[in-house]
């Protein structure tokens, strides 16, 4: 479903991503773990192109994502190309980026409305079940300031599910999250894999990669250092940097 | 002093400044509503990806926050009929002018505006397939619009008191009318300070509307 080929990312002189290839079958849910600064939200961002690889490539489907290919040549995909992708990967941000001047409600059916076309009654009946799922049925009519952090980020998660994707990308869905209001959001998330979406998360929650997870990748200096299932990353890893970076946030 | 002040005079000629009134919210209105067009599709063109575009947008803002309104004024209603053929009434020529003037500083108040929202809502837009219009329209503009109205309002002010300038080249709005007065009744003292008034009754609301939207805000925020 995605197959990432040998990608390289550079800011000017940095490197921030190099010889990356990862393949996602559906009902994957892969767990990307690794420290802070080692490319894992850009290389998450570069599936949907919100950040520009430079090298390698992105498949989704059987589709290149970002650029087209013209007798060898390739060049930048036209914004139209691009969104259509984009629209069929739902992604959650850190910070939730709810759009504050609409409701809940209004902020799931905005996508499906404004980007699909679909019918404003259509898109409340899908929105209210989404809603309805990720328990938030009685703040359709609330603004998002008015919600907790956890209320947010499921909000967040309806509207991805409003585009019905055939990829979610979380970055780091529970980080700005107080410690109290992870759980719900880990719930949504663990209910969302056991339906079968297919999930690519980037997250520092060992434990939710290791249960939920059906691969896991250890990410180090814009490399994949290792990856394979949560039983092994976790328990038996074979890179000495997998097991030193376990020790230190396991213990 | 022994100057003996005969404000009875306004009295007498209301209509004359009532003219000028009208004419001077004319122009005001008009060129404010270019101002706005203008401004808001170069403030935006100037956030766009397209290198061209954003030079050519750049270029009429420097050009115009760099020369005097009066220079522009009288370029367009001397110049511009001379090298192009087409000759704008005085009118015209004002109201065009002033909104071309105050287009650049709109577009600079639209620019901050759109900055001013969190970068996070544009790729939260592009991440549901929205295109960069669709996005400025739907979810960047509502919240930058909050943010550029006390601005707006104080642009308007400025432009209000802008018209004068008209009077250079003989429009007749509220200064040009108290000259032609002056010039019959011979009480410059009179005209001028009671000019200054009225002015300041028409402009200074908006100042302080604009200063309580934005204390407003800020309070909010």
């Amino acid at each position: 479903m995605l197959r990432i080929t040998n990608l390289g990312k550079s800011y000017g002189s940095a490197r921030v991503l190099s010889g990356i290839d990862l393949d996602v079958q559906p009902h994957d849910v892969v767990a990307i773990i690794g420290p802070s600064g080692s490319g894992k939200s850009t290389l998450l961002k570069c599936i949907n192109f919100l950040e520009r690889y430079d090298e390698g490539e992105v498949r989704f489907g059987d589709e290149l994502v970002g650029y087209v290919e013209a007798s060898g040549q390739r060049r930048l995909a036209t914004e139209r190309q691009t969104n259509r992708l984009r629209a069929e990967m739902g992604m959650v941000f850190q910070n939730f980026n709810l759009f504050p001047h609409m409701t809940t409600l209004q902020n799931v059916i905005e996508g499906p409305i404004q980007v699909k076309g679909v019918a404003r009654d259509e898109a409340v009946r899908h929105a209210e079940q989404l809603l309805a799922k990720v328990g938030l049925a009685d703040k359709r009519d609330v603004r998002p300031t008015k919600l907790s952090g956890g209320q947010q980020q499921r909000a967040a998660i309806a509207r991805a599910l409003a585009m019905r994707p055939r990829l979610m990308l979380f970055d780091e869905p529970t980080s700005a999250l107080d410690p109290e209001l992870v759980g719900e959001v880990l719930t949504t998330m663990r209910e969302l894999a056991a339906e079968g979406m297919t999930m690519v998360i980037v997250t520092h929650e060992m434990s939710f990669a290791r249960d939920v997870a059906s691969r896991v990748v250890f990410m180090e200096g814009g490399r994949i250092v290792e990856e394979g299932p949560p039983g092994k990353i976790f328990t038996n890893p074979d890179n000495a940097r997998t097991r030193a970076f376990l020790a230190r946030v396991l213990h | 002093m022994g100057y003996e002040w005969q404000f009875a005079i306004i009295l007498e000629y209301w209509p004359i400044f009532a003219r000028g009134a009208i004419t001077t919210l004319q122009i005001t209105l008009l060129s404010s509503v270019i101002g706005l067009f203008i401004g808001l599709l170069v403030g935006v063109s100037r956030e766009s990806s397209g290198v061209f575009v954003r030079s050519v947008t750049s270029i009429y803002v420097e050009m115009i926050r760099a020369t005097p309104a009066l220079v522009q004024i009288v370029w367009l209603y001397y110049c511009f009929p001379i090298i192009f053929g087409y000759q704008l009434s005085a009118m015209t020529s004002i109201i065009i002018a002033l909104g071309i003037h105050s287009g650049a500083y709109v577009s600079e108040i639209v620019r901050a505006g759109i900055n001013a929202v969190d970068t996070g809502q544009f790729l939260a837009a592009k991440s549901i397939g929205m295109n960069h219009f669709t996005a400025l329209r739907r979810i960047i503009l509502p919240q930058a619009g909050q943010k550029m109205i006390p601005p707006l309002i104080n642009e308007f002010a400025n432009l209000m008191k802008l018209t004068t300038l008209g009077s250079m080249i003989a429009v007749y709005e509220l200064l040009q009318e108290s000259n032609n007065l002056i010039a019959t009744t011979y009480r410059p003292l009179e005209v001028y300070t009671f000019l200054a008034i009225f002015f300041f009754f028409i402009t200074y609301p908006w100042i302080w509307l604009s200063q309580r939207l934005e204390r407003r805000l800020k309070m909010r925020a």
